[in-house]
């Protein structure tokens, strides 16, 4: 988590700070191994910015059975409630590690102020929240986990956006998303608050796939630009190349009349991979059928159809003709399609092989070395996913075996493990959408921020990244920001604070003379600063009294000087009249009968006291205005008179 | 009617769909496509799953470290690796464009030059701890070249370069000392094209006219070779292929390749007269002279690579060239930079900058070109892997 707060007690215009504090995403110790230290992590970041607080995504940790899946949202409330201290929550896309804790903290925890997110992922996250909530309480038995009705509470607090629009979350506080590429629905999201901004990207991909567009951004020069850095030390094989090692191996298996099973999770890659194959079989004249697992991903598809507008501009296009999520040659699969024979390919959910219908199907496919088995994403440890993808060819199967006893009608159910051989292939690949190092730089490049943070990386292999950031010729002054987990950034910004000076107070600096105005160079002027109706002119003082209806007050200083003088009260006052004239040679100075010396405002009256007629007291009096002019003389007569 | 133009928006992919369906058959074992940010004149490796490359455009340039993608060390089990990418596991910034760069064998240091440089820099390209490569010091030239200052790593225990931009100034510097500790006695302002060692003391020069100079660091004089019927206005570029079973020169090949295609054959023991020559069926254009480039395959048998003419990497095996006769045809051409999305976009096509022999793959190449992109690939050989 990531927390940054606002110094708003600093007096100064020019001074402010961001606290950031860093909690989540790395991950750590043995289990970096088995994440490849990449997709997984929780993403929740806490922004304060100009005294308003903002939650960036509330991610769940994949890799966690108990209470370190969610965020340690203490942090934040230290004992208050969620909603007396954020003032909104923005989740940037529907993957489970920016948005799994979401019903958690709302409903759990306690938050019933706005949810923002996009249409697209508004309508997908409570479906995989659900998915997920079933396998964790429903199958695996877990409890302290979040309910249906939860989830359906949650989203009754989500507020949904468009692209580009500009939503006004409170009077000071607005916020905007841009498009980020990744997944269906996925944003970056404009975080502005008065002349400071900062820019969250949650995260982004800047090449375009087979059915998403490029991330894109304004140049707005945010306070901070937060970024994702999960390839960030990585230069990414071409899409390209993915795909033909996946046509490859999916068309091998399919000519030597082998099963394909491809486990995904309902939403994201599965579409990639059928708008993929479905091109390829059109193309190849191919007859093997194609079958997608009913239910979660069929759903998935009409909301792909749904929010057209969310994909890239080719599908755009061809949306004319034909929608590209109707799928001609992919079909709805019947679980009784498994035992056919011949060549087939099977989109199945859940991805991880944990359960349901693509580990039965697994199961059947198994033993058939002609077969194969495609992963398209990472698997969590446990799962037979995970299983397969170290290279273990004999798993352990828990599952109802009915042994008979007696006669047939005495069936006897019984739980026993039984021992499943792999030997069908399997083939491991990453699809996921993340910018490279060259992703980032272009979006800095867009983007143009002051300061840079990177999160989800680890921070001792980006120090070279940093220093080119640092670097980067487009972009003046940045600085980049690595936070670990649970360390504060403090970034201090300079928002210009834009003033109107009033013509009279212009012209009047104008008649005092001196040199026309540099633009480029700054100049100190006299004025009275109001401060009413969200804006800040400069006047005269005359005007602002007037303006203000208030009437001048005279504050004048006055000081007393001891001084040992052998000459009368008369005599001392002539000799500071001398010694101010020699001086101060530039001033006009008075000598008033009446025994006073007169130095612009400055009033100096000698006097002597009874008993010590040697020992004079020196009153000066000066007003405001000449406070410097006052200072130096009660500093020069300290000193004593020349002799 | 939407069909059409799903499938002209596909570029290469429908390119590989296409001719698979022609002849059914797979180009490539294994097809990598990486775009680096800037693009880079030199692959050298660094380990074995190491190498540096480093960008010659614009004043500033990146030098990196990168990793190769671990799918192509998984063996047997390349089906569960699903890393393929490139990692960057070391970077630095030059303050030059650099025209070339060696590693010192069994260090972390390399050796870089840069055009219009009197210098030659020297870099830690850093450890475990550290992801920046960091320069540690110079080598102060003789004189400054246009062109650039050639660079090959001395074979002996004190770690020492052999360098120069024209043939008079080649000498051997010691790196830790700066040092000289050999100079080249021949007063010849040719420039150097390349050079390289033999054994630990003696080592071929190639002039770009063509003349081979071999040396001795013992022996002060230095035999030189030059072509026998020189084509004028020829731009030539070098490989020796060094067998590593036999420490004597006379088990080297040493191949030269012209500007305009011509390849020359020689044996170490008779550099006057080639044993082979030949003429190559390639584009020939002057002004792409800069990147020419044979090598010879570490591996495979007389095998061997060439590329600088145009956006293609050939692959010849010499075991059938007679030195009369026509055009060798060659085993394998890799044509992927002439397909890239930056080479549709800029309009001028790419040109193959160099491109290196995976040191112990035998069919994999590494290859760059001039719009940045970097390669991997691991040809199908028609007849042997059947």
């Amino acid at each position: 988590m990531l927390f940054m707060s606002h110094d708003t007690q600093n007096a100064s215009l020019q001074m402010r700070h961001y606290k950031v504090l860093f909690q989540a995403g790395a991950l750590e110790g043995s289990e970096k191994a088995v994440w490849a230290g990449q997709d997984v992590g929780r993403s929740c970041i806490l922004v304060s910015i100009g005294g308003k607080n903002i939650m960036l995504d509330c991610g769940m940790h994949m890799g966690y059975n108990d209470d370190r899946r969610f965020p340690d949202f203490s942090y934040v409330t230290q004992n208050g409630r969620l909603t007396e201290f954020l003032d909104c929550v923005i989740i940037s896309h529907f993957h489970l590690d920016h948005c799994g804790a979401l019903p958690y903290m709302s409903e759990m925890v306690g938050y019933d102020g706005p949810i923002y997110m996009t249409h697209p992922t508004k309508a997908i996250c409570p479906i995989l929240l659900e998915d997920f909530r079933k396998i964790t309480v429903d199958k695996k038995g877990e409890t302290n986990f979040f309910t249906s009705q939860m989830i359906k509470d949650c989203m009754k607090k989500v507020v949904p956006l468009n692209l580009h629009q500009t939503v006004q979350v409170d009077e000071e506080l607005e916020i905007k998303a841009y498009y980020a590429g990744h997944v269906l629905g996925a944003a970056m999201f404009q975080i502005k608050v008065g002349s400071e901004s900062v820019v969250y990207t949650g995260d982004y991909n800047m090449t375009p796939d087979r059915h998403l567009g490029a991330a894109w951004i304004d140049k707005c020069r945010p306070d901070i630009l937060i970024s994702e850095s999960t390839y960030a030390t990585t230069i990414r094989d071409s899409k390209r190349c993915r795909e033909r090692d996946f046509l490859k191996k999916v068309h091998e298996t399919v000519e030597r009349g082998g099963k394909v099973l491809i486990p995904v999770f309902a939403l994201g890659r599965a579409q990639e991979l059928c708008i993929l194959l479905e091109t390829f079989w059109e193309r190849m004249n191919l007859k093997a059928p194609i079958y997608f697992s009913t239910g979660l991903t069929e759903k998935a598809n009409h909301y792909y159809k749904l929010f057209i507008t969310w994909t890239n501009q080719k599908i755009r296009k061809t949306f004319v003709q034909r929608n590209m999520f109707e799928f001609k040659h992919i079909k709805a699969f019947d679980r009784s399609y498994a035992d056919n024979p011949g060549p087939m390919v099977v989109f199945a959910t859940p991805g991880m092989l944990h359960a349901g219908q693509s580990l039965q199907i697994f199961k059947k496919w198994a033993g058939n070395e002609k077969n194969m088995l495609i992963m398209p994403g990472y698997c969590v440890q446990g799962t037979v996913g995970h299983k397969i993808l170290n290279g273990q060819k004999k798993l352990e199967m828990e599952g109802r075996a009915t042994v008979i006893t007696g006669t047939a009608n005495n069936v006897i159910p019984h739980l026993a493990s039984t021992l499943l051989d792999v030997k069908l292939q399997v083939e491991y690949m990453s699809f996921s959408a993340h910018a490279d190092a060259k992703g980032i730089m272009q979006l800095i490049r867009m983007a143009e921020p002051r300061n840079m943070l990177l999160v989800h990386g680890e921070a001792k292999k980006m120090e070279f990244l940093k220093d080119k950031i640092e670097q980067e010729v487009f972009v003046r002054c940045i600085s980049c920001y690595m936070p670990a987990n649970g360390e504060t950034t403090t970034v201090v910004t300079n928002p210009s604070v834009p003033v109107d000076i009033s013509l009279n107070l212009l012209k009047r600096e104008m008649a005092l003379g001196g040199p026309l105005p540099d633009a480029k160079r700054p100049r100190t002027m006299h004025g009275t600063l109001i401060m009413k109706d969200n804006s800040l002119r400069l006047v005269s003082p005359e005007q602002a009294l007037k303006e203000l209806g208030l009437s001048e007050h005279q504050l004048r200083f006055t000081c007393r000087v001891q001084l040992h003088d052998p000459h009368s009260d008369t005599d001392t006052l002539g000799r500071i009249y001398t010694h101010l004239k020699s001086v101060l040679k530039s001033y006009s100075i008075q000598h008033v009968p009446d025994g006073t010396v007169i130095v612009e405002s400055i009033v100096i009256k000698v006097t002597s006291s009874a008993e010590e007629p040697n020992l004079k007291v020196i009153l000066l009096s000066w007003s405001y205005q000449d406070e410097e002019l006052g200072s130096f003389l009660s500093t020069l007569l300290k000193k004593g008179l020349p002799s | 009617e939407a069909i059409p133009q799903t499938r002209r928006a596909d570029g290469p992919i429908t390119h590989w769909q296409c001719s698979q369906r022609r002849n059914r058959q797979i180009r490539y074992k294994d097809l990598h496509v990486f775009q680096l940010e800037h693009p880079t004149k030199v692959i050298e490796w660094t380990g074995d799953k190491n190498i540096c490359v480093a960008g010659y455009t614009g004043s500033r340039s990146e030098i990196l470290e990168l990793l190769l993608p671990l799918k192509l060390y998984a063996g047997e089990n390349q089906g569960l690796c699903a890393e393929r990418d490139f990692k960057v596991q070391h970077g630095g910034f030059s303050e030059e464009p650099i025209e070339s760069l060696i590693h010192i064998s069994g260090t972390r240091c390399v050796v870089t030059s840069g055009s219009s440089s009197s210098t030659l820099q020297i870099w830690d390209i850093g450890g475990d701890d550290s992801d920046v490569i960091k320069r540690t010091g110079v080598i102060n030239l003789k004189s400054t070249s246009v062109k650039g200052c050639k660079i090959a790593p001395g074979l002996t225990d004190e770690p020492a370069v052999l360098h120069g931009s024209c043939i008079s100034e080649v000498q051997l510097t010691e790196i830790a000392t700066g040092r000289v500790l050999y100079t080249v006695a021949k007063e010849s302002s040719d420039s150097v094209s390349g050079l390289q060692f033999v054994n630990a003391c003696v080592f071929l020069i190639c002039a770009s006219d063509g003349t081979l100079f071999m040396g001795d660091t013992r022996d002060p004089s230095t035999c030189h070779y030059p072509l026998e019927d020189s084509k004028s206005g020829l731009h030539w570029a070098f490989g020796l292929r060094s067998d590593s079973s036999q420490s004597e020169p006379s088990g080297c090949t040493v191949a030269r390749l012209s500007s305009s295609g011509h390849m020359l054959l020689s044996d170490l023991r008779n550099l006057q007269s080639p044993f082979c020559q030949t003429q190559l069926n390639v584009q020939h254009d002057a002004s792409k002279n800069d990147f020419l480039n044979v090598s010879w395959a570490p591996v495979l048998d007389r095998c061997l690579s060439v590329s600088g003419f145009d956006g293609t990497v050939h692959i010849y095996n010499t075991i059938n060239w007679s030195t009369e006769g026509q055009s060798p045809q060659p085993v394998f051409s890799h044509r992927g930079h002439e397909m890239s999305d930056e080479a549709k976009y800029s309009g001028s096509p790419p040109v193959v900058t160099t491109h290196s022999w995976h040191q112990s793959r035998p069919k994999t190449i590494l290859s760059v070109a001039t719009d940045g992109s970097l390669h991997v690939w691991d040809w199908v050989d028609k007849i042997t892997d059947r």
